[in-house]
């Protein structure tokens, strides 16, 4: 067996060759070690204990925001930060105490955020940032016993319009576990965009947050600035608001509940976008405290939803001239068929009650929707069927989200058939199909999705994406509807307005061509004999109105929803007929003249404006 | 225990126990009760492995490396599937209550795979087409890893394949080839494959006040913990650098730094020593043996092993650039500290089998 051994000799001694080069390596790593540990602990051990190098992250200030004329939406103004460094944390219940005492928030809160920034990195971090300059003042008296606290200038938001626009806007809030996985440059702590604009132009407006390391000697005193890594700042963002018709909305819909949504019929840019009751968007500049989180999200009225694209309403009557016009196209209907109209009607052996209680007499296409007769549109209902319904308000854009560029957009619902044996496990009731024909029963919009619909209506039927930002979105898609079906849909909607039976009337009399069509979403049945004041608030019918102007060539869509607002005419019309007529420049003092409206508040009873801001 | 290393056997126990007293430090410093204990939990289940490799065969072992061989690859390819990201990387196959980190393993098999391969041709060089074979073998499961991406644990299949060829013998031109080739590689993986943190990794050990921010500021908080130490150390658990948190990956990649900061010299001296005393073993044990898989085998976990030690000790030292390469059984993790037994259990087979008349 030895020729074995000796076939092995030239390999042994490359083996050796190796086994001497892996001990001299062992040898160098020893000789190291006696460099670094014994020769020069001194140097070393002088750097762990008072040459502490601190790296502290230095945010980028977030882009402003404009609207589309040039007013700022959104900018930053200077504030004071206090940030935590873990590694100086002496006593973490005194410490605690100390910040309690001049008033950054309760012990409670101040300990467990202490807690969370000690657990998360060796990194500083922001305990609090909207420091008061007494609280400025205080921690730098003690700054001595206190070498874990430091106080540094940051920018927080700020939003000169306040509530108006804080749906729109958005929040503000610390970055989520989630969000830090999927981007490598956000940092624990850092405050990105929420909701609204923030959130969905984060990658425009939040820039790059920057670090730069000091050097602090044993008493926390910096010594030396080792490296800086400027921060980028977020770019800034002009956005197709309105805000001198965001006002208008806002002081149109006064204190009430709803939602307004107005846009460019030809492009799907927004010009207004308001949700009520709104909040004051400096609570979510910065850190917010769970607190007013907390009161925010008990309030019954939910004041963080945006209702113009989250909140979901039957349509009602407003549905009307979107199924009139796909019915023309389809052949349903020619624009002279007409009805009778006594009141009420008996289809499938129900009757079903126009809400004209004498009835409307004989009205065809236009003056049904002019005087929004609920029998025409049932017999309307029953000869096209349940799924021939939903295509119609498919086809207009409902039951599915926009596209718009805000997160949180609700798709709505447009019963079916194939709905209701999915979702009810039975098939479509018939009967039902009478109330969906007058935009009651289970069908479901966002006051977006009407303003949607009502454009392509009035734009010569194009389906727009609504955007906020300039070029953002799909291009408008063609409907395919003849020209002459939507003609006589807005032929309709032009006459309610200026039409004798119009039920927005009381709109007619602006120097401006409006139009537009009113609608009431049942909240409940209808007691007879009651009129709408003497209902509580949250038993009375939301309030609808989208209109549009100039009639003959608009230029601004606006959906109005006025919630338990009782009556559409005179609660919901008016708010879209200020808005319009101050786009197209009528003076404010005739306006208020010409515009008298009622509102529908939820505590007391109803009452006239009378000291409107 | 005399057909056992008892030398090799010594070593192993006293790393494990620097490894669970330095983990012990680093699960305080972080917060995670209970890892210290874990981490010793898997060295005994290691080692409870080393011994059962260690009373197989190896050569019945090397024989069935196709079977292996393809089994890993199938994994690593699952696991580039199924796995779920985690820290940016597919690495980590769940099972159940446990985490498996198939590259440590598939990194063993490939070591065997190589030994076998190459110790069936008897010539006195490695022909080119066997050593092509050897690449081919090499540069699968360590593209796959690669593919997750975890260029740490990819690296260290690298010092398997250089050990096969250099214990098998090449040609001067195929040398001075392959040295070409990997020049060429190294100049287009700086330009075009390494994300931009790795290049300044690189960049910052060969300029190491560059970036105090990232990799800069990892070695010298590592160099400020190893040096602080002294000769005597801070004591066990009372390390500042590890538990003020100013060193990063303190259980992983810097773990030696936690040691040598509260051990001082005398610690971290023993614990280099141990390692040097491990690796000699296992070369040794090549030296020894009987054929030349045998031989092959050791040489090439000695190589790995080696490269490793030499790679993160160095690193922690600031003598060579972070690259996220891990400690053998001194770092966390229950998947090294397996593969590991695996690997050192197939040593004492070769050692055990070392006398030709048995």
């Amino acid at each position: 067996m030895s020729y074995v051994r000796d076939d092995l000799r030239p390999l042994q001694r490359r083996l050796a060759a190796l086994l001497l080069l892996t001990l001299f390596g062992i040898l160098i790593l020893l000789s190291r070690l006696w460099v670094l540990q014994v020769l020069q602990q001194e140097r070393w051990r002088r750097l762990a204990e008072s040459n502490r190098l601190r790296k502290v992250p230095l945010e980028a200030p977030r882009g402003t925001v404009k609207d589309v004329n040039g007013e700022i939406l959104l900018d930053n103004r200077p504030a004071f930060q206090l940030l935590v460094f873990p590694e100086e944390m002496k006593d973490l219940e005194e410490t605690t105490r100390f910040l309690a005492s001049i008033g950054i928030a309760s012990e409670q809160e101040v300990g467990s955020r202490l807690k969370k920034a000690i657990k998360t990195s060796f990194l500083p971090s922001v305990i609090a940032d909207n420091l008061t300059f007494s609280q400025v003042a205080a921690i730098a008296a003690h700054r001595a016993e206190h070498k874990e606290l430091e106080v540094h200038p940051t920018t927080r938001r700020r939003v000169p319009l306040g509530p108006v626009v804080a749906h729109v806007v958005g929040q503000l809030g610390e970055v989520t576990p989630e969000q830090l996985a999927q981007n490598p440059e956000l940092r624990p702590g850092q405050l990105v965009g929420r909701s609204g604009l923030e959130r969905a132009y984060q990658h425009v407006l939040g820039g790059e947050q920057g670090n730069v390391v000091v050097v602090v000697d044993a008493l926390g005193r910096q010594v030396s600035t080792l490296e800086e890594e400027k921060p980028v700042p977020g770019r800034p963002l002009t956005v197709t608001l309105d805000s001198s018709l965001q006002r208008e909305a806002a002081k149109a819909l006064g204190p009430q509940v709803g939602a307004v949504v107005a846009l460019d019929p030809k492009t799907g840019a927004v010009r207004v976008l308001l949700s009520q009751p709104a909040f004051d968007p400096d609570l979510f500049a910065g850190h917010l405290e769970p607190q007013k989180w907390q009161e925010l999200v008990a309030d019954p009225l939910h004041p963080l939803n945006n209702r113009a694209l989250q909140a979901l309403y039957p349509p009602g009557s407003t549905i009307k001239p979107l199924y009139a016009a796909a019915a023309l196209a389809s052949g349903v209907r020619t624009p002279s068929q007409g009805v009778f109209c006594t009141g009420a009607v008996n289809i499938y052996g129900h009757p079903y009650r126009c809400w004209l209680k004498g009835g409307h007499g004989h009205v065809a296409l236009e003056e049904a929707i002019e005087a929004s007769c609920d029998t025409y549109f049932y017999y309307l209902a029953r000869d096209a069927g349940i799924d021939r319904l939903a295509s119609w308000a498919r086809l207009f854009g409902l039951g599915s989200p926009t596209g718009i560029e805000l997160s949180g957009e609700a798709s709505g619902l447009v019963p079916d058939d194939a709905w209701s044996r999915r979702v009810r496990g039975q098939p479509w009731y018939a009967g039902e199909t009478i109330s969906v024909g007058i935009g009651q029963g289970p069908i479901l919009v966002t006051p977006l999705q009407l303003a949607v619909a009502y454009a392509a209506l009035v734009n010569g039927g194009y389906l727009v994406t609504p955007h906020l930002v300039e070029g953002q979105g799909k291009p408008p898609k063609p409907l395919g509807l003849p020209a002459e079906a939507l003609a006589v849909a807005r032929r309709g909607m032009e006459r309610v307005v200026q039409g004798n039976r119009g039920t927005a009337r009381r709109l007619g009399a602006l120097p401006a061509s409006l139009a537009g069509k009113t609608g009431t979403a049942q909240v409940m049945r209808k007691k007879e004999g009651v009129t709408w004041r003497e209902l509580p608030w949250e038993q009375r019918h939301h309030a609808l109105f989208v209109g549009y102007a100039p009639a003959e060539d608009p230029r601004l869509v606006v959906a109005v929803v006025v919630e338990h607002g009782g009556d559409a005419a005179s609660v919901a019309a008016p708010v879209a007929g200020r808005i319009l007529a101050k786009a197209l420049g009528v003076p404010e003092e005739l306006v208020d003249k010409i515009i008298v409206a009622e509102v529908s508040l939820p505590e007391g009873p109803a009452e006239l404006p009378g000291g409107q801001p | 225990m005399k057909r056992w290393d008892p030398w090799l056997l010594l070593s192993v126990m006293a790393i494990s126990a620097a490894s669970y007293l330095a983990q012990s430090s680093t699960a305080q410093a972080l917060d995670r009760p209970g890892f210290a204990f874990r981490q010793l939990a898997w060295l005994v289940v290691g080692f409870a492995l080393m011994v059962l490799v260690g009373t197989l065969d190896y050569r019945v072992l090397a024989r069935f490396w196709p079977l292996f061989y393809t089994a890993s690859v199938l994994v690593l390819i699952a696991t580039l599937v199924l796995a779920p990201v985690r820290a940016g990387t597919r690495s980590w196959l769940v099972i159940g209550a446990f985490t498996v980190q198939p590259s440590e393993f598939a990194r063993v098999v490939v070591i065997l795979t190589l030994a076998a391969v190459a110790s069936v041709h008897q010539e006195a060089l490695l022909a080119p087409r066997k050593a092509l074979e050897l690449f081919g073998l090499t540069a699968l499961p360590m593209g796959l890893v690669l593919l997750q991406p975890d260029l740490g644990v990819a690296l260290t299949f690298l010092p398997a394949l250089f050990a096969v060829f250099w214990l098998g013998g090449l040609r001067t031109r195929v040398w001075a080839l392959l040295g070409t080739a990997a020049a060429v590689l190294a100049v287009v993986a700086f330009f075009s494959l390494l994300k931009p943190y790795q290049k300044e990794r690189i960049l910052t050990f060969l300029q190491p006040d560059r970036a105090p921010l990232t990799a800069g500021y990892q070695q010298r908080q590592a160099k400020i913990a190893v040096g602080s130490g002294g000769f005597t150390g801070k004591g066990l658990k009372s390390g500042t650098q590890s538990q003020l948190r100013f060193l990063p990956a303190q259980r992983t990649d810097f773990i030696f730094a936690v040691w040598a900061e509260e051990t001082g010299f005398a610690g971290s001296a023993l614990l280099v020593f141990a390692y040097g005393l491990l690796l000699f073993r296992v070369f040794y044990t090549g030296l020894q043996a009987r054929d030349r898989l045998g031989l092959l085998l050791s040489g090439g976990v000695g190589a790995v092993m080696a490269a490793q030690v030499l790679v993160n000790i160095g690193m922690n030292l600031g003598i060579m650039p972070t690259t996220g390469i891990t400690l053998p059984l001194l770092s966390y993790g229950g998947s090294s500290a397996l593969a590991t037994g695996l690997a050192l259990g197939l040593v004492q087979s070769v050692w055990r089998l070392r006398f030709a008349n048995v």
